[in-house]
């Protein structure tokens, strides 16, 4: 905004008047000057004696600019943690410690109540699923996947196959294929449900585990639904027995024995369906993959090894979850301090009209 | 925690209390028309000035703007507290102002001063009492040096016509 030039006029001649030359402004410079206050001697020492008191006190910063970062910065820091630790549900690489794996499958159980349930267990030491509730009928599945060295697959497998049978459980079908620079093998085993847990901590202790993840199935309802109509196949059976004898035509016999040759089929597929049905809940199944690759001590370890390459996939990680944690505090430290900045300039805009409006009632 | 004092810091410190000591005052007393307010304020804005001494930044003015600053805000919480508490007092006339040689004249000009609005008062004050440049009286009141220009050729227009009707 430009002033007036005679406004700007004006002001030169009273600046002129206040530095003592003549102007027509002079009078009332030196009248209003004549009524500055002027503060007592006695209040001048009182004022020098105050100064220099508060002058030998130290210099002290504000107190917000101590705590205000380092609170802001921990705030952020919880917030991150509280994310990250929110979202973290077991979908981590897999470690190497088998110790901690046997620890996991060995806590791993299936889930009941609900028609199918999963839990994945990419590291050992991650979530279990809950045992089966009493009553129910839980299929339960595993796949494990192990990696050893290429030229110790066989053997792994051999070990496989020797820890299903000492849990009393089968093999399906077995498959292991090697060539010059790799080496795999794949189990579809079958093991009793109630030594599941201590057989894949078992199996988990021959390799280093890659990966664990379990699931179960309710079957419940198809094996009650079976039962149910066993029971009335058995039903109709004793029904048709009776007419049979008493049957005195040549013809009602003849239809009475087709219905019960009917109903011998049905009962058998029935007992046939429920037998599958006890089998699946009775042998849970077990998918065991191992991977071979590389020489023994070079890239593949064995079991309970940490080697190198463990720990610089660890510190990886450590850097993986550090940066996302600066990133997450970063994100709610940003808008978190906007917020601070608006309400403390709103917080002065407002503490200045207050101290402007003390003018108004004056 | 707390900083020790830089030498120069101290010596710029005290020059700027030994050169505008006075004119605090007399600007703080014109705002409150209150001697013994005006006395606690000014050393109020006085202890403020040497505790906050490190948040002074040139760039943003001189040092006699950011004091008079501290001494406003002192002077105007002041004056808030006064008009919750109790209805404002002002002083009577200095008496060691009245003993001169023109009484009327004195008293003509006093009276045109109290018949000037609070702000229009205080930027009087800052010009004849405290010698503030107009860049300075800007930064004190928070408008621009226009601005503060034009409020204060306002004031002093006004300031005039009050004494010569009186």
């Amino acid at each position: 905004m430009r002033t007036d030039p005679t406004v700007l006029a004006e002001l030169d001649e009273l600046e002129r008047a206040l530095a003592g030359e003549p102007s027509p402004w002079s009078e009332l410079v030196a009248d209003v000057r004549a009524e500055r206050p002027v503060m007592t001697d006695a209040f001048a020492a009182r004022l020098d004696s105050r100064v220099d008191e508060a002058r030998r006190a130290p210099a002290r910063r504000p107190g917000w600019l101590l705590w205000s970062p380092a609170a802001g910065l921990a705030a952020a820091l919880v917030v991150a943690v509280v994310l990250v630790s929110g979202n973290d549900t077991g979908t981590s690489p897999p470690a190497s410690s088998p110790s901690v794996a046997s620890d996991a499958a060995k806590s791993a159980a299936p889930q009941a109540g609900g028609g199918s349930a999963s839990s994945e267990l990419a590291a050992p030491g991650g979530a279990t699923a809950p045992r089966p509730l009493s009553g129910r009928r839980v299929e339960r599945t595993t796949a494990l996947a192990l990696s050893t060295a290429r030229s110790d697959v066989q053997s792994v497998a051999d070990d496989v196959i020797a820890t299903t049978h000492r849990f009393g459980g089968i093999v399906d079908s077995s498959q292991i294929s090697t060539s010059d620079s790799e080496a795999s093998a794949v189990f579809a085993l079958r093991i009793p449900t109630r030594r599941l847990d201590d057989a894949i901590a078992a199996l988990s202790k021959l390799a280093h585990v890659a990966s664990l993840s379990q699931g179960s199935t309710d079957i419940t309802g198809s094996f009650v639904s079976a039962i149910d109509r066993l029971k009335d196949a058995r039903a109709e059976r004793r029904a048709l027995l009776k007419a049979l004898a008493r049957a005195t035509t040549t013809q009602a016999v003849d239809a009475l024995k087709a219905r019960l040759r009917d109903n011998r089929s049905q009962i058998s597929a029935v007992k046939g369906e429920l037998n599958s049905l006890r089998r699946r809940a009775n042998l849970a199944r077990v998918d065991v993959t191992i991977d071979g690759h590389g020489k023994k001590g070079n890239g593949a370890h064995p079991p309970g090894a940490w080697t190198p390459g463990d720990a610089a996939g660890d510190a990886l990680r450590v850097l993986e979850v550090g940066a996302g944690v600066l990133l997450i505090g970063l994100a709610a430290a940003v808008p978190l301090a906007l917020l601070g900045g608006a309400a403390a300039m709103a917080a002065r805009t407002t503490r200045r009209r207050r101290r402007e409006s003390a003018l108004d009632g004056v | 925690m707390a900083l020790p004092a830089r030498p120069d810091a101290a010596s710029s410190f005290e020059a700027l209390y030994r050169s505008c000591g006075a004119d605090v005052y007399a600007y703080v007393a014109s705002l409150l028309r209150d001697r013994a307010a005006a006395e606690d304020v000014t050393a109020l804005a006085f202890e403020r000035a040497l505790r906050r001494r490190r948040s002074f930044d040139r760039a943003r003015g001189s040092e006699r703007a950011w004091l008079f600053g501290i001494a406003r805000n002192a002077a105007l919480d002041e004056l808030r507290r006064r008009s919750r508490t109790a209805a404002l007092v002002t002083d009577p006339p200095d008496e060691a102002l009245a003993d001169d040689e023109d009484p009327d004249r004195r008293a003509t000009v006093r009276a045109a001063l109290a018949s000037l609005d609070p702000r229009e008062r205080e930027l009087i004050a800052l010009k004849f009492h405290a010698g503030l440049s107009n860049a300075e009286i800007a930064k004190v009141i928070g408008a621009s040096e226009s601005a503060a220009g034009t409020r204060l050729h306002r004031a002093v227009t006004k300031l005039r016509e009050a004494c010569h009707a009186h």
